[in-house]
């Protein structure tokens, strides 16, 4: 699904990402782990399409198409979702319309017919339950005032509405509390399909106890240095990142 | 350069001209005064962004047109625009057109409501010290006066329909708003354009609010943009008294407002708000000054604009405290938000504070859009385009949000819908 050959990127003339590669299949959980600085959010926002980011080399294939050449709109409307570390607070944009504004995108960009009114709350209440968000949420502006925790809830609920075929969770885990991150697990888990393939960048092992992934890739200095399975999550927690820079090095 | 004055000559002789009616000794007392005073110029420190030299010239040639007209003949575009005026907001609508109010005004059926022409001896009042109103008032011709009695509070907002047509180059109007004790109104002011063209006019609005009395004042001003539009509000507030303002200005080529608030009783409150929208070469200049004469008093006031094109706006927002007013809290803020390169704010708050007991704030702000914002609504699938809509008409919705008149709501949504497509609309987009 998601083809990344030797992906190079940086921000105001700094390289970031050195060389990245990675492949992720439909029905995959893939968690990307590192140290701080090592690129982890320069790849999810690049593959967003973050406009502040430059690509200086590789490719990034999604489906087989050129992804790198398309908008951030289409990105998302061919089923990329990005799930923010630092979601945006947006005052006097309603929550509610910027969720059917957003599912109606990608609706009609698969040639159906827009979500009415009704259907739609019916669906975001369904959603918001199984979150545990409180529905006044709807008709708050978007993250407006919003918890740290609430604005993570407030991403999953927004991934939950799209069901989108790849995302990419951007530190999602970061600054919740116990309830909060097994609310988010819950809705990720809920997403966890043959269709649908999920990243999940994080710096710690402890999100990855409620979401089990399939494959598990160390970032270091802007490139994936080491890949394994879950029990290289456990292997990290153990030992730190200073053994994987060791390793790479070697 | 000089600018072009306004021809003193002409306008007497225009003047002189005109038939005699209740207001002529008033018209001709004003000529003299305006003789002293002419036009406004750059040189003057609250005139230094807007100039009036065009405005001159096509008051000049005007005047020279002996005689000087009444209303043009009402027009389909006209009736049009009354019909889809009152069928959009649920008020009384009297119609203004070219300074004259259409006959059968008098009549609301509301109880409590008096509404009249006006007197000579009110009609230089308020303003006698401003040039603009006292040439109002040399070239008036009609006029209306709302009068409401103590107590009484009418079940609907009361509509004021202004419509020019440039067939007309030059056209004065003036309303007088009284508001008996404990009593209320709700006044709208909408002033719309009867077709594309050149066109002046000078409205002058006086405000008298008795011991708690209240007035929710929303005006609307969406003129043609080849439109010049200047206008002054005068407003008397006694104990207890309390004003609620909107102002909206969406049009015209060149429009200059002045709001004058004087607050005159402990315990009286103002709320100003303002949102101006501009694009290609508008102009659009607000001058407000919130005079606590007492104490204790409130007055809040949030002015914001948006600019696109090579627009120009101007806000300078007094508030002056006087010796002794204490117990006055006082707030004022103007936000801007530039979409383009070439647009220009000047923006000025101006306190002077002479009392001691006294919470004054003030605060502006200019920015463009919050590209991080931009980003995040593209990343769910929104088009550059609506993300750039949807976040300035966020901006714009804050003034919506403590309209006074509940009525207006949803025209005022469909007007500045309409106005922030065409100023997101003509932003360049980046490739």
């Amino acid at each position: 699904m998601l083809e990344v050959r030797n992906l190079k990127a940086g921000i105001a003339g700094n390289e970031i990402l050195t060389g990245l590669n990675l492949s992720v299949d439909a029905g995959e959980v893939h968690a990307i782990m590192g140290p701080n600085g090592s690129g982890k959010s320069t790849f999810a926002l690049v593959i967003a399409g973050q406009p502040d980011y430059e690509v200086t080399g590789g490719t990034v294939a999604f489906d087989g198409r050129d992804l790198l050449s398309l908008e951030p709109e289409e990105r998302a409307r061919e089923g990329i979702f990005l799930g923010f570390q630092y979601p945006v607070e947006i005052p006097g944009v309603n929550n509610a319309y910027l969720l059917k504004a957003a599912v109606n995108a990608r609706r009609r960009h698969a040639g159906l017919d827009e979500i009415d009114a009704f259907e739609f709350l019916k669906l975001a209440r369904e959603k918001m339950a199984v979150l545990d968000m409180d529905q006044a949420f709807l008709n708050r502006g978007v993250n407006e005032g919003f918890s740290g925790g609430e604005k993570k809830r407030n991403e999953i609920l927004q991934m939950a509405m799209l069901e989108p075929r790849l995302a990419i969770l951007d530190e999602t885990d970061s600054g919740l509390d116990i309830d909060a991150l097994k609310a988010v697990a819950k809705g990720v888990n809920a997403l966890r399909n043959p269709e649908h393939a999920i990243v999940l960048v994080t710096h710690y092992q402890r999100l990855l106890d409620y979401i089990e992934p399939d494959f598990v890739h160390v970032l270091s200095n802007g490139r994936i240095v080491r890949s394994g399975d879950k029990t290289l999550a456990l292997k990290l927690e153990e030992r730190g990142y200073e053994w994987v820079r060791e390793a790479a090095n070697a | 350069m000089s600018e072009t004055a306004l021809n003193q000559a002409l306008l007497q002789a225009a003047v002189d001209a005109l038939p005699t009616d209740d207001l002529s000794a008033m018209r001709r007392a004003a000529v003299a005064s305006f003789a002293q005073m002419g036009f406004p110029t750059l040189g003057q420190e609250d005139w230094k962004y807007t100039s009036l030299a065009t405005t001159a010239e096509l008051s000049n040639a005007w005047l020279g047109s002996l005689p000087l007209g009444g209303k043009a003949a009402a027009t389909d575009r006209t009736e049009e625009l009354i019909a889809s005026v009152r069928d959009s907001i649920d008020a009384h609508w009297l119609v203004v057109r070219d300074g004259f109010a259409d006959s059968g005004a008098a009549a609301i059926g509301e109880a409590g409501i008096r509404i009249s022409g006006i007197s000579a001896d009110e009609s230089l009042h308020p303003g006698s010290d401003d040039p603009m109103s006292v040439f109002n008032a040399a070239l008036l011709r009609d006029g209306l006066k709302f009068s409401i009695a103590a107590n009484a509070v009418p079940k609907k907002p009361v509509g004021i329909l202004f419509i020019d047509d440039p067939s007309n180059a030059v056209a004065q109007t003036r309303v007088i708003v009284d508001v008996g004790a404990d009593a209320r109104l709700q006044l709208i002011e909408c002033s719309l354009s009867a077709g594309p063209g050149r066109q002046f006019t000078n409205a002058v609005t006086g405000i008298e609010l008795a011991r708690g009395a209240r007035l929710d004042h929303v005006r609307i001003q969406n003129r043609d943009h080849a439109h010049t539009g200047v206008s002054r509000i005068s407003a008397s507030l006694d104990r207890d008294a309390c004003l609620f303002s909107n102002n909206f200005d969406l049009g015209g080529a060149l429009t200059r407002n002045d709001i004058v608030i004087g607050i005159n009783g402990p315990g009286a409150s103002v709320n100003l708000t303002g949102l101006y929208l501009a694009d290609d070469k508008q102009h659009i200049d607000n001058h407000t000054s919130i005079l606590h004469n007492i104490g204790p008093a409130i007055s809040a006031e949030e002015y914001r604009g948006i600019m696109a094109g090579r627009s120009q706006c101007v806000f300078n927002g007094k508030v002056v405290v006087a010796k002794g007013a204490d117990g006055t809290d006082s707030s004022q803020t103007n936000h801007n938000l530039l979409l383009s390169e070439r647009a220009e704010i000047d923006t000025k708050p101006e306190l002077e504070i002479y009392a001691d007991d006294v919470k004054c704030a003030h605060g502006a702000t200019v920015g463009q859009l919050d590209e991080g914002a931009i980003f995040y609504l593209r990343s769910r699938g929104l088009a550059l385009a609506q993300a750039r809509q949807l976040l300035t008409r966020a901006f714009a919705a804050g003034t919506l949000g403590t309209l006074s008149i509940g009525e207006c709501h949803d025209f005022l949504t469909r007007l500045l819908d309409q106005r922030l497509e065409s100023l997101v609309g003509g932003q360049s987009c980046p490739t």
